[in-house]
């Protein structure tokens, strides 16, 4: 597995050489919650060079041309381009594609590619299980990944493998592609990041210290939140242990398409908006309900979606401001909150 | 009930059928259904609920022009809310029944072609939607609070194969 962290990383700290070390100026100012006044362009005690990152997530762009989701995503890019000051880099949080077609993927990256700063992505279910990750993977290369940013480990996996369901019963690709694209199909079962990628994180993290700050960034959440929608990843329990060495961990995840924020243990849980479309909020108790957003108006067709920012302390302390297309924020979370 | 009849029955001419029935007790006009007609019902319901579950995911591509089925922003019929109609919905200014809601997202998000609202096929889709909120209160009116279907454990959901164009083809 070495060699796949080796490239991703290598890859990547060639291009955000380029565009990083900027200096971040204060632009935190009048979090509602108190928490930051100013990010300062300092070095904090973890060792941090404050900056910011985005996420965009979940495009499920279609085949057709023109269609509405294509400008959706073009929309994703331009805001975070216009964001002042620029984030350092652009996290994609999976499903590209909605049939993981090549030509889907081809779109997508065409659209990514006029991101003004370095991306870096994982792979969602829609993306991956028409032809198991191959058009994905020459498109955008290794899956799993890490590298370090300014005093900050980002660690990269797929966590949308599941146990093969498509053999024995004889299923066509396109076949085991439609099942996986049901958000409830009661065929495929949980998934999770499988062993291998299990030993890859053990083996990446292994000589890091304690006080290393970490963002762990996945398709799905590193918790339980609601099996039955893979609002889950089933090995997290696993993953966490892995993680719990260190003194505090930041998961970013997609899949979920809404705002979402849980703690467990060492590790925070960000969800990211879609840019195609809201889901609801299943039917589950949330430790945090006030990071719920607004319930989505299906007669505004970009209502519910958008990006978001994090900005990084010299304590590592996160900012995570979510910026809606529309006004889909309630008032707790429009001036973002701290993780 | 039977004390209280009795006490007006002098005044008010209760019919002969109406009394033959309370003096009867809880037994019925006619034989109670049979378990095999009870089966034949159910049956009946399953197979509206099926047909709604296909339709739901995909299964009649006239339903969209753009991929979009129901199912994209509704797993497991969720925020459907099925049991908030009828309902005054500002898309349409005027308060609806939930199969003109079903309609306007046919159209409008998904660009299709609405169904007959007295076809089978719609009565399908309320049947699944309405299968998977059993339970909720009904409570007409609420527009703008989200409602989830009943929970359901992982993996298992509806007793279904899945035959849709959109989901096994």
């Amino acid at each position: 597995m070495s060699e796949i962290e080796n490239k991703g990383r290598r890859d990547f700290l060639s291009i955000a050489g380029k565009a990083g070390l900027t200096t971040l100026v204060a632009q935190a100012v009048g979090i509602n919650l108190g928490v930051v006044d100013v990010v300062r362009a300092q070095t904090g005690k973890r060792g941090v060079e404050p900056f910011r990152f985005a996420i965009i997530s979940d495009a499920h762009l279609y085949s057709f041309d023109n269609h509405k989701f294509d400008q959706q995503l073009i929309d994703a890019v331009n805001k975070v381009n216009n964001m002042t000051p620029k984030p350092d880099f652009v996290l994609f949080g999976g499903d590209v594609a909605q049939n993981g077609t090549e030509d889907q993927l081809a779109k997508g990256k065409e659209i990514l590619s006029k991101l003004e700063m370095p991306m870096k992505i994982i792979p969602g279910e829609h993306d991956w299980y028409l032809d198991m990750g191959a058009a994905w993977r020459g498109l955008f290369g290794d899956e799993t990944w890490s590298f370090d940013h300014k005093g900050v480990h980002f660690i990269g996996m797929n966590s949308i493998l599941v146990n093969d369901f498509w053999t024995e019963p004889g299923l066509t690709d396109l076949e085991r592609m439609t099942v996986m694209e049901m958000l409830e199909s009661p065929i495929p079962g949980p998934w999770g990041v499988h062993d291998k990628q299990l030993e890859w994180l053990a083996q990446d993290v292994r000589d890091l210290a304690p006080d290393t700050p970490v963002v762990i960034f996945t398709h799905s959440p590193l918790w339980d939140y609601y099996p039955r929608w893979n609002f889950q990843t089933s090995d997290a329990p696993e993953i966490r242990e892995i993680l719990s060495k260190f003194d505090n961990v930041m998961s970013y995840h997609g899949h979920v398409h809404q705002t979402l924020y849980n703690r467990i243990g060492n590790m925070s849980s960000v969800a990211a908006l879609s840019t195609s479309w809201p889901w609801p909020y299943p039917p589950v108790a949330l430790a945090y309900p006030e990071t719920q957003m607004n319930r989505a108006d299906p007669s505004i067709a970009t209502d519910g979606q958008g990006v978001q920012v994090i900005d990084l302390s010299g304590e590592f302390e996160g900012i995570v401001q979510y910026k809606p297309f529309e006004d889909s924020l309630t008032p707790f979370m429009q001036d973002g909150f701290k993780v | 009930m039977r004390k209280s009849i009795s006490k007006f029955g002098g005044v008010l001419a209760v019919p002969a059928v109406l009394a033959a029935i309370v003096a009867a007790g809880p037994s019925s006009a006619r034989a109670p259904y049979t378990e095999e007609e009870l089966q034949q019902q159910m049956d009946s319901l399953v197979e509206s609920v099926s047909l709604g579950y296909d339709l739901w995911h995909g299964s009649k591509p006239e339903m969209t022009t753009n991929g979009l089925a129901c199912g994209n922003c509704h797993p497991d019929t969720a925020a459907s809310n099925p049991q908030t109609f009828p309902k005054y919905m500002p898309m349409f200014g005027k308060v609806v029944p939930f199969r003109d809601m079903v309609n306007w997202c046919i159209e409008t998000p998904q660009l299709g072609q609405a169904l007959d609202v007295n076809s089978p096929e719609m009565t399908a889709m309320e049947a699944y939607a309405f299968k998977l909120h059993r339970g909720l209160p009904i409570e007409p009116g609420l527009a703008s609070r989200q409602t989830s279907s009943i929970p359901v454990e992982s993996g298992k959901g509806f007793p279904h194969v899945p035959t849709g164009l959109g989901v096994d083809k």
